[in-house]
């Protein structure tokens, strides 16, 4: 479990506290983990077994590495047992993933563990926040989550927590649209069962999957006692090895079950297809100036706002940069990471609006970063591509906060359409509120951006009220 | 014929054995520190009892054709 606390030490943040054997810190840009002296041999024990090895060297877990005593004495952390571990790009949680990346992380969850089971060790928590996105890709970083099996043990006591945080919220997106980055927002843990009973309609609770998921538990649930939470052991290891893998192809087909359909639709799929009042030599004429741009500035690590369903971020990761893309649909951010992850491009996106941030949330508001907190100043070019409009007009920010924004979002170039209020799109949105907007021109636009960035190039799409602009963030802000 | 029939009486006999060991054993010892939660917990073990009997089955009729063969 990912978390942000203070410690004594300045400088150093405490990234976890809920396992007893251990917990993560981050200091000066490295991920260390400090393990408990009666969890190291077993940690290190797992990280021995052919299945880690095969993990880490295909990217699916975080690298891990034990300092020598020495390097552990200089870090001063008051342990002997430090593992660094590879940092993650950019991280992103559980409440910032469309259904496909959370699908995405409970695969990789059970593989790991499917695995593991062959060479005698366990999964002690199955939560999405043991997962980070390098890109597309899903990564395990929670390397104490394994721990060593008693033979006979044919209780898998995570699977609730399986349940409760991949299962259900999925579940719940497909039979009843919430998303999961709703269902995350809100609760760390997830979804009971008692949650979607009382959502489901007498055919849906009797019905597969929701009959094992849902119906079952909550009737099961009523009576327990301090008892229940003992079970006993299988008669030989056989047995339980048997048992559990039965429970993980139980686990995996359900997955399947509630994983998201391909081709989900929203009011924002295919907007620059048929949507938009781009034709399509304008719109070959707005890529060509972001490919002259991307040129241009050789950004390494881009933030594309308003990704959409991800055009020019692909163009983007193309050219060799590390994208995170950004939109406040998880349909269209769920198309992305389909795109992304079959073509194995260098794009993670997000369901972030901008206009209401990822705030900080978890215990003390600490336990996972805002969006701004991990965003600002972490890119070197912004896109801001034919979004502006709705975050003046339908979220009412004003520009001077918008571009402001922008100049801490990025390290050095901010690409940005601007739609006047002519702009047909414009007037859709802005329903009889043309005088709030009255001054919204080409001039005051330039002279509001000129505060934070020095012009670049520009150019006027002919046929439209929109022009394109490549800025460059002034060193000292005016 | 006959030493076939012994046989599943044996092979029956050693079932209700392990299954009588499996019901009498001791309980085991919780590590885990996540919520196990309650109902899906029970569902488990039901879960887990009825494939932990099917195992046996599978054994019983494994031995059975190994027998016969």
């Amino acid at each position: 479990m990912i978390a942000t606390c203070d410690t004594a030490q300045a400088g150093v943040v405490s990234r976890s506290f809920r396992d007893p054997a251990g917990t993560v810190l981050r200091s000066a840009g490295r991920i260390l983990r400090a393990v408990e002296p009666g969890s190291v041999a077993e940690l290190e024990a797992f990280l021995a077994t052919q299945a880690a090895h095969s993990a880490t060297e295909a990217g699916r877990l975080v690298t891990s590495v034990r300092l020598s005593s020495q390097q552990a004495a200089g870090l001063d952390l008051g342990s002997d047992a430090i593992f660094e571990h590879e940092r993650i790009p950019f991280p992103s949680y559980a409440h910032e993933w469309p259904p496909e990346m959370l699908a995405a992380a409970g695969t990789l969850t059970l593989d790991l563990f499917r695995n593991a089971l062959q060479e005698g060790f366990g999964l002690k928590d199955a939560t999405p926040y043991n997962v980070l996105f390098r890109g597309p890709r899903p990564v395990f970083v929670d390397v104490l989550s394994f721990e060593r099996r008693q033979p006979r043990d044919a209780t898998w006591r995570a699977y609730a927590q399986f349940v409760r945080t991949f299962l259900l919220p999925l579940a719940a997106h497909r039979h009843f649209g919430l998303s999961p980055a709703d269902t995350f927002a809100g609760k760390r843990d997830g979804l009971e069962p008692g949650d979607l009973y009382q959502w489901a309609g007498f055919w849906k609770r009797l019905s597969p999957p929701l009959l094992s998921l849902v119906t079952l538990p909550k009737w099961m649930g009523s009576k327990t006692s301090a008892a229940t939470y003992h079970p006993k052991p299988a008669a030989c290891p056989e047995q339980a090895q048997f048992v559990l893998d039965h429970l993980l192809r139980s686990c995996e087909k359900q997955l399947k079950s509630v994983a998201p359909r391909p081709n989900e639709e929203s009011v924002w799929s295919g907007y620059l297809d048929h949507k938009s009042l781009y034709s399509a030599a304008q719109l070959e004429t707005k890529e060509r100036f972001v490919r002259e741009a991307l040129e241009w500035a050789r950004p390494r690590t881009v933030l594309d706002v308003g990704a959409n369903e991800g055009r020019f971020s692909f163009v983007t990761a193309q050219r060799g940069a590390s994208v995170v893309a950004i939109d406040s649909d998880p349909a269209v951010v769920g198309t992305i990471w389909r795109q992304a992850h079959a073509q194995s491009l260098d794009v993670l996106p997000l369901v972030v609006d901008l206009t209401r941030p990822t705030p900080a949330i978890g215990w003390r508001n600490q336990e996972c970063d805002s969006f701004l907190q991990r965003a600002s100043g972490h890119f070197d070019m912004v896109l801001m591509l034919a979004v502006l409009h709705h975050m003046l007009v339908t979220e009412r920010v004003p520009l001077e906060e918008l571009l402001s924004l922008a100049a801490e979002l990025t390290r050095d170039y901010l690409l940005i359409e601007f739609v006047a209020p002519a702009d047909p799109m414009f007037q859709r949105i802005v329903r009889g509120r043309e005088a709030l907007h009255g001054d919204l021109t080409f001039e005051r636009f330039e002279a509001t951006a000129a505060a934070h960035f020095e012009l670049v190039k520009s150019l006027k799409i002919e046929g439209l009220h929109r022009c394109l602009y490549l800025f460059r963030r002034r060193r000292t802000l005016a | 014929m006959k030493r076939t029939t012994r046989g599943a009486f044996e092979v029956w006999a050693l079932a209700a054995l392990c299954l009588i060991a499996l019901l009498l054993a001791l309980p085991s010892k919780a590590f885990g520190y996540v919520d196990p939660g309650s109902g899906s917990f029970i569902y488990q073990a039901a879960y887990a009892a009825f494939i932990g009997g099917i195992f046996y089955l599978r054994k019983f009729l494994t031995r059975i054709f190994k027998r016969n063969k």
